[in-house]
């Protein structure tokens, strides 16, 4: 929140009146403000609340701050439960400050809901108290900024269509350079595939959106990539702007009606996936939209298993080790996929403990890797790339240590800055970066 | 005394299945009838029967908070499955299974031994199982720190049923004979002595009180519990 805003009673009105309305919202927002039995256990699961225990960051805490107000504010039913604590019916100008603060520190990566003894998601709270300071135009500056970037251009990076042009020429060039032969990547043409990775590929991380344009010359597919919509990063669902995230879930589907494609393939980007296939898509656009959504990794391990890949691991002989962004592994169920490419190109691979659907989460999730400044309090606070540096990277960072990888693959462009940060601040000798990198190494083609 | 007797004996039964029924029906129709978006929690179950399985597992082993917190689940577990042998027992307050009986072969004092050994044992480990989670709320610090009243409200008021519950187990060695020929009288709306039993009427008011806040506090985690799940597991 910037310095100068003032919040007034109207929005404290707003704030209550949005958590009130829960009384008629989801099945789950509703149930998670009745069943929590206030165990502890997502205290012990989350990686905020493990690498800086205090009241603020354990999970079910943070939730009361919703809870709390609903129960005061909610049915009969709710009131009395509400009655017995006593708590005073005010909502003062400073929590829903502080609100900005402690619904950022949670990366919304639902671990807790794997170990919640009643399957209590708290991502769902979380992502109710940021849409609720979102309404108040109180959403962290980065999370403003890139959401107006993107309702003006089309994606998160700010890039016109000359810049997009540039980006993908100066990679069919790299491309050249690295195998010798030409690699193109369709731009707006009619094909089978339309491919939509982060737009930060294109900009930050120019090798795995190489890796991908390799893979889709070895197999052979028919696939173009979209001027207008090449961007799947959404940033709607972490500020809990659905009417945003649908606007951008939009470019994607009329692209691919443009393009008369049969698959849109997400990159390497689990909230992009996320939001594609379970979030937007059929339940957007109606259960006969004419494409299928899938992911590269889905169909990169089934061309693998069908042969139509050559790959000589040997070129990648480095220990390897893969971070399951939170919305590949629980969010979409995309977990061997990645794992059977990474084994395919790679003479050292080795697990995290925990792993898969159990991983910790990378500390940048839910948007919060773009976040450095400090959000939601005035002084006295550290920055959040302090935060996510000595906080929230804490779980991630020991776990890498014990591999002894000296590559961290992690497909998610959130992850990667937040993980090529994280190495960087405490001095880790590993390169970051996403699969296919390695792929592009890794692959045999026909010259 | 006797209007107190007759309160929680003649009066307050019938108040309790209103507001124990009235509140869970219009909970549960509230769940059921709010829209739910896709959030599954991934690996998924691939069928409504997989997902119907692993619910039900749940529900009797609590996997999650097995992996989640060993000790918690270590107490938790036996605590709810004493509720569970306890409520099973409170049948026989209620009616009487002869012809069970003579099914199994047991005469009146062997099902009495049963009985007093199966129930009382179940009567101690869940007391000390009450007390560990009181303990432990109170102890341990990231519980202590999200606990409200309501938390040690409800646990007070477990707590109180389970030691009056034993005291008519242990010390006054109340007769069930009385409690059956009670709840006829009650089912059938005739007016019958209520026990007099101090230690009865406390407990059973107390198993009132427990009853009609079901649905308005955390002991809605029991219906609760398949709807949250049901929305995490479903593909």
């Amino acid at each position: 929140m910037s310095e100068e805003s003032v919040i007034s009673q109207t929005d404290i009105e707003k704030a209550i009146n949005s958590v009130k309305a829960i009384k008629d919202g989801p099945r789950a927002l509703q149930l998670y403000m009745d069943i929590c039995a206030k165990c502890g256990t997502c205290a012990e699961q989350c990686h905020v609340s493990r690498a800086n225990p205090q009241r603020r960051t354990n999970p079910a805490a943070r939730s009361d701050l919703i809870r709390k107000l609903y129960k005061q504010n909610g049915s009969i039913l709710t009131k009395i439960r509400g009655l017995f604590n006593g708590q005073s019916n005010n909502l003062s100008p400073e929590d829903i400050e502080t609100w900005v603060r402690d619904f950022y520190e949670c990366s919304g990566c639902r671990r807790c809901a794997k170990f919640c003894p009643f399957g209590i998601d708290n991502s769902v709270i979380t992502r109710k108290g940021r849409a609720i300071v979102h309404a108040l135009g109180m959403s962290p500056k980065m999370m403003a900024q890139t959401q107006e970037m993107s309702d003006k251009f089309g994606n998160d990076e700010g890039q016109t269509y000359a810049s997009f042009m540039n980006a993908v020429e100066f990679l069919e060039s790299e491309l050249q350079e690295e195998h010798g032969i030409p690699i193109k990547i369709p731009v707006d043409q009619e094909a089978d595939i339309l491919f939509v990775p982060a737009s930060a590929d294109l900009v930050s991380f120019p090798e795995t959106q190489m890796g991908c344009a390799t893979f889709f010359h070895a197999a052979g597919l028919s696939w173009t990539m979209s001027s207008e919509a090449f961007d799947g990063a959404n940033f709607g669902l972490f500020t809990g702007d659905d009417a945003h995230m649908k606007r951008k879930n939009k470019l994607l589907h009329d692209a691919c009606l443009k393009l008369k494609v049969k698959k849109l393939v997400i990159g390497e980007c689990g909230h992009a996936y996320r939001i594609a296939k379970r979030i937007g898509g059929a339940f957007y656009w109606g259960g006969d939209i004419p494409y299928e959504i899938t992911n590269i990794f889905i169909i990169a391990a089934e061309e693998l298993a069908r042969g139509k890949l050559r790959l000589d691991p040997n070129k990648n002989p480095e220990p390897v080790t893969y971070h399951d962004p939170c919305n590949f592994a629980r969010s979409t169920g995309v977990i061997e996929e990645p794992r059977v490419l990474l084994r395919a190109c790679t003479t050292d691979f080795r697990e995290m403990t925990p792993n898969r659907d159990y991983n910790w989460c990378c500390g940048g999730g839910g948007g919060l890797a773009v976040m450095d400044s400090k959000e939601g309090v005035k002084k006295n606070e550290v920055t959040f790339l302090d935060y996510r540096m000595n906080v929230g990277g804490k779980m991630k960072l020991n776990q890498v240590k014990e591999t002894g990888a000296k590559y961290l693959a992690a497909p998610c462009a959130n992850c990667k800055r937040q993980l090529m940060q994280l190495m960087d601040y405490h001095k880790m000798d590993v390169r970051v970066g996403g699969v296919f990198d390695l792929f592009d190494k890794a692959v045999i083609l026909d010259k | 005394m006797g209007g107190i007797k007759i309160f929680i004996g003649e009066i307050l039964p019938y108040i309790t299945l209103i507001v124990f029924l009235s509140g869970i029906t219009h909970k549960i129709l509230k769940w059921t009838k709010a829209a739910q978006g896709k959030m599954t929690l991934y690996p998924a179950a691939s069928t409504p029967g997989d997902k119907w399985k692993r619910i039900v597992k749940e529900i009797f082993i609590f996997e999650n908070l097995f992996k989640g917190n060993k000790p918690l689940w270590a107490g938790t577990w036996v605590f709810h499955v004493s509720i569970a042998l306890i409520l099973i027992g409170h049948v026989r307050v209620v009616t009487d299974f002869p012809l069970l009986w003579q099914v199994l072969r047991m005469g009146k004092e062997d099902v009495d031994t049963l009985s007093t050994t199966l129930g009382g044992a179940a009567g101690l480990v869940i007391f000390i199982m009450g007390i560990y989670l009181l303990v432990r709320r109170l102890a341990v610090q990231r519980v202590r720190e999200i606990s409200d009243k309501d938390d040690y409200l409800t646990l007070a008021l477990i707590l109180g049923i389970i030691i009056t519950g034993d005291i008519m187990r242990f010390v006054t060695h109340f007769d069930l004979a009385q409690s059956r020929e009670y709840f006829v009288a009650l089912f059938t709306f005739k007016s019958v002595a209520v026990p007099g039993d101090p230690a009865f009427l406390l407990h059973f008011f107390l198993g009132q009180l427990l009853i009609i806040y079901i649905p308005f506090g955390k002991f809605l985690h029991i219906p609760g519990t398949f709807y949250s799940k049901s929305i995490i597991y479903q593909e």
